[in-house]
């Protein structure tokens, strides 16, 4: 387990939620449990890895409200959604919203953990994609202007000409800006730099 | 007696009598006379009886007058007054000659045969009533002497009745005073021993009517009384032998017979004896015959009148004798008519009317069942509509309390994956364990209340009458529903009296009428905006009622709609049914309160439900459904 995973549980039946929070502890993770979508959100969200274990059906906004508002907020908690009743149609909105998994109450435990597992490696993979990128980001902040306006077109796939066109500079200028690029980023050809800029994400 | 001169001329007599008779009947056929004379007074039954038969038998043939005469035997006798009766006989009839004369009984027959020749010279004689001793004692027979003899069977009534009383300790015989009683005595004394069979035979003869009824009084029943009647008793007083009979019988404690069918009726039981009348009958046909000129049939004719018992029905229920034990030949007079025949058309009248009123009865009976049956099946197809709509209610329901247990069922799961974590983590964690059970419980015992809520109003059961609370009623119907109201974002507002309002009836359909009210209501505000989507249920305890208010906030009831909402099948919802409101109603009128909806524009509906809580209210009439 990850030792530093905090999973939110977000459920209004009170008894529910704290039999989840104990089963949580007692399985190692941190938890903590919100009653409603609007104490989730008034709670100072920790930056730690982690995922939202979320009731579909909640007094208020519900779950699939959450979601969404999340999602737009650049909140990239995995959400893995619980239902007394799964119908379809909020099923498939959940799924398509990117949900980690839909479980029907009540939820064995194996089902449970495989799908916080799941969650909670998709948190970890993101988070290690986004430290990438701020890595990249990062490296890329070493760029002038000018250098950088030369960098996303060759990793676009421009040729050298083409960018002078564009930049309304000199193929000479051109190729000085890309050899200084790849010598700040420490690529040697234009292959590596196209890996790099993937690697941004 | 001495008569028998009398008889020489007879032989010569007929000849010339038989031509006149042809003569006669040739010549003067209007003008027939018969003349009849009767031993005794003219009142004596067994002559009138005669008589009767006499003319009965006569008035088929042809107009014939007859004369009576009565020698008024035997009050009266002597030689003096017999010539006198003679005379007057002679110089009477010489106007009138008789073509027949008929002498009754033997006196009458004795005096005639004396006296033929000089009275009623060639006239054919026919006798009836005469014993066939007297017949048989007679020296020589006239040829013109027509007639059946009879004979009176004192032996066999005896014989009889001895048998029908056995074992009878005495057999009393009771006669008269006068010479044709002494007669009667001596034959008795003859007759009588030889047919009692060893019974003693006693006789009363010629005793003075006081002392004998003082006898007669005090004889046993186990005693057989016979009696001939008697002309005299020993005082000299006169009688027929039929009054001295009807003496006798009023007298004696004890059955009475006589040979004589004129006792009959005078509370004698009977006798085996000859008919009078039909004596009568039989000198009339030999009447008849001789006045039609033709010889009498004597082969058409008994040799002897035949005898019969005759017996007083009346007499025989008295002394209990059975009639089955009657000669089949035996008549039976004064037979008192059975109920039966006696009242059997009011008998069968009545029973005509009491059976028709018993139809009557049964078919109203038979009508008022069938009603019961038509109510009891109203009231089993309420109940059972009244259940049908509690089912599609819970099925609407379903959904929601499905997630209404869900909840309870996943804490329970994951309390006991928690518990089964620690357990094996092998820490102590004692405190945490016993927290996580106690929940369990909590939890198990959340989902199985849901559970019974749901079942009992899903259980078809019947109407009960109880005393409930209908907070209680209420707290479950808040339970049922939170499910449903949270599905559809409704905000339910329940409350319940301070204390218990008891109501008598049936806490199930009254639930159902909430439900009814309460979903009719999230239905009403399941378009509003959040902050109207609010039902309200409120339960406040009157004086002698408990007033139930359902509101909400919606688009409340059209005007118009409110006279007809608790009409079976009207509704403005699409998928309705238009039966709960009616189900409501019904209900709550079975439980004697009312049901009454209100709604202004734009405010939303407000339903009032009234029930008594008095309980000699409720206790007047069950629910029906």
């Amino acid at each position: 387990m990850n030792p530093s995973a905090l999973i939110h549980v977000v459920d209004d039946d009170a008894s529910l939620r704290e039999s989840l929070l104990d089963l949580l502890h007692a399985a190692g993770f941190e938890a903590r449990g919100y009653a409603s979508t609007g104490e989730f959100l008034l709670d100072p969200l920790p930056d730690r890895p982690g995922c939202v274990l979320l009731d579909v059906r909640l007094p208020g906004p519900s779950g699939l409200e959450l979601q969404a508002a999340l999602r737009r907020q650049g909140v990239a908690l995995p959400v893995v959604f619980m239902t007394g009743h799964a119908d379809v149609s909020s099923s498939v909105r959940a799924m398509k919203a990117g949900a980690v998994d839909f479980l029907e109450k009540p939820v064995g435990r194996e089902t449970l953990f495989d799908a916080l597992q799941l969650a909670l490696a998709r948190d970890a993979a993101q988070r290690a994609h986004r430290a990438e990128a701020q890595r990249h980001e990062r490296r890329l902040a070493v760029l002038t202007g000018r250098e950088r306006e030369v960098f996303d077109r060759v990793v676009a796939g421009r040729l050298n000409k083409q960018i002078a066109d564009e930049l309304g500079i000199s193929l000479r200028t051109v190729k000085a800006h890309r050899a200084l690029v790849m010598e700040k980023l420490g690529v040697v050809n234009a292959a590596e730099l196209g890996r790099f800029a993937a690697g941004r994400g | 007696m001495a008569r028998c001169a009398a008889f020489r001329a007879w032989g010569l007599a007929l000849a010339c009598m038989l031509g006149w008779g042809c003569a006669a009947a040739e010549g003067a056929t209007q003008d027939r006379n018969v003349l009849v004379l009767y031993s005794n007074n003219r009142l004596v039954p067994g002559n009138i009886a005669v008589d009767r038969g006499l003319r009965d038998g006569l008035m088929a043939d042809r107009p014939v007058q007859i004369f009576s005469e009565f020698l008024d035997r035997p009050e009266f006798g002597g030689a003096t007054y017999e010539s006198a009766v003679t005379t007057y006989l002679r110089d009477k009839y010489a106007a009138r000659p008789p073509q027949v004369v008929v002498a009754v009984n033997d006196d009458a027959l004795d005096f005639l045969l004396y006296r033929h020749d000089s009275l009623f010279p060639g006239v054919p004689l026919v006798y009836a009533v005469a014993s066939r001793a007297f017949l048989q004692a007679l020296p020589q027979r006239p040829a013109d002497l027509f007639g059946v003899p009879m004979e009176y069977d004192f032996a066999g009534t005896i014989e009889q009745a001895l048998q029908w009383h056995a074992p009878a300790r005495q057999l009393l015989i009771v006669t008269g005073a006068s010479e044709r009683d002494r007669q009667w005595e001596a034959r008795l004394r003859r007759e009588a021993p030889a047919v009692a069979g060893g019974v003693p035979v006693e006789f009363i003869s010629a005793a003075a009517l006081p002392l004998l009824q003082q006898r007669l009084a005090g004889l046993g029943s186990d005693t057989v009384v016979f009696t001939p009647g008697f002309y005299r008793d020993g005082d000299g007083r006169l009688f027929s032998p039929r009054d001295a009979a009807a003496l006798v019988a009023a007298a004696a404690n004890a059955p009475v017979y006589g040979p004589f069918d004129t006792f009959i009726g005078t509370g004698v039981v009977g006798g085996r004896m000859p008919g009078f009348e039909a004596m009568g009958r039989q000198a009339a046909a030999i009447v008849g015959a001789l006045l039609a000129g033709k010889a009498p049939d004597a082969a058409g004719l008994p040799p002897i009148a035949p005898t019969a018992w005759r017996v007083d029905w009346r007499a025989l229920q008295r002394w209990g004798i059975d009639e089955r034990r009657l000669p089949a030949d035996a008549r039976i007079f004064f037979r008192e008519p059975s109920f039966w025949q006696a009242y059997g058309h009011w008998v069968i009248a009545a029973l005509a009317v009491i059976a028709l009123q018993s139809a009557l009865i049964a078919k109203l009976l038979l009508e008022q069942r069938r009603r019961r049956a038509a109510e009891l099946a109203v009231q089993g197809q309420r109940a059972e509509l009244a259940h049908a709509s509690r089912l599609a209610v819970a099925g609407e329901l379903t959904a929601s309390i499905a997630h209404e247990i869900n909840q309870p069922l996943g804490a329970i799961l994951a309390s006991a994956d928690a518990a089964e974590l620690l357990l094996q983590s092998g820490a102590d964690r004692r405190d945490d364990l016993l927290r996580i059970v106690t929940r369990i419980r909590r939890d198990d015992l959340r989902a199985s209340d849901v559970i019974q809520r749901l079942r009992s109003l899903l259980a078809k059961h019947k109407p009960e009458r109880q005393r409930f609370d209908l907070n209680v009623a209420l707290a479950d119907v808040a339970t049922l529903l939170s499910g449903q109201a949270r599905q559809r974002q409704v905000v339910l507002d329940i409350r319940p009296a301070r204390e218990g309002a008891f109501i008598d009836g049936d806490a199930v359909q009254i639930q159902q009428v909430l439900i009814n009210l309460l979903l009719n209501a999230m239905d009403a505000v399941a378009d509003r905006p959040e902050a109207r989507r609010v039902v309200s249920l409120a339960l406040e305890p009157q004086a002698d009622r408990a007033v139930i208010t359902v509101r909400d906030r919606g688009p409340g009831i059209a005007a118009e709609h409110l006279p007809r909402l608790f009409d079976s099948f009207f509704s403005t919802k699409h998928k309705g049914m238009g039966l709960g409101l009616s189900i409501a109603r019904t209900i709550v009128e079975a439980h004697g309160g009312r049901i009454r909806a209100e709604s202004g524009p734009g405010e939303g509906a407000l339903f009032h439900v009234e029930l008594p809580t008095r309980e000699h209210v409720l206790a007047t009439a069950p629910p029906p459904i």
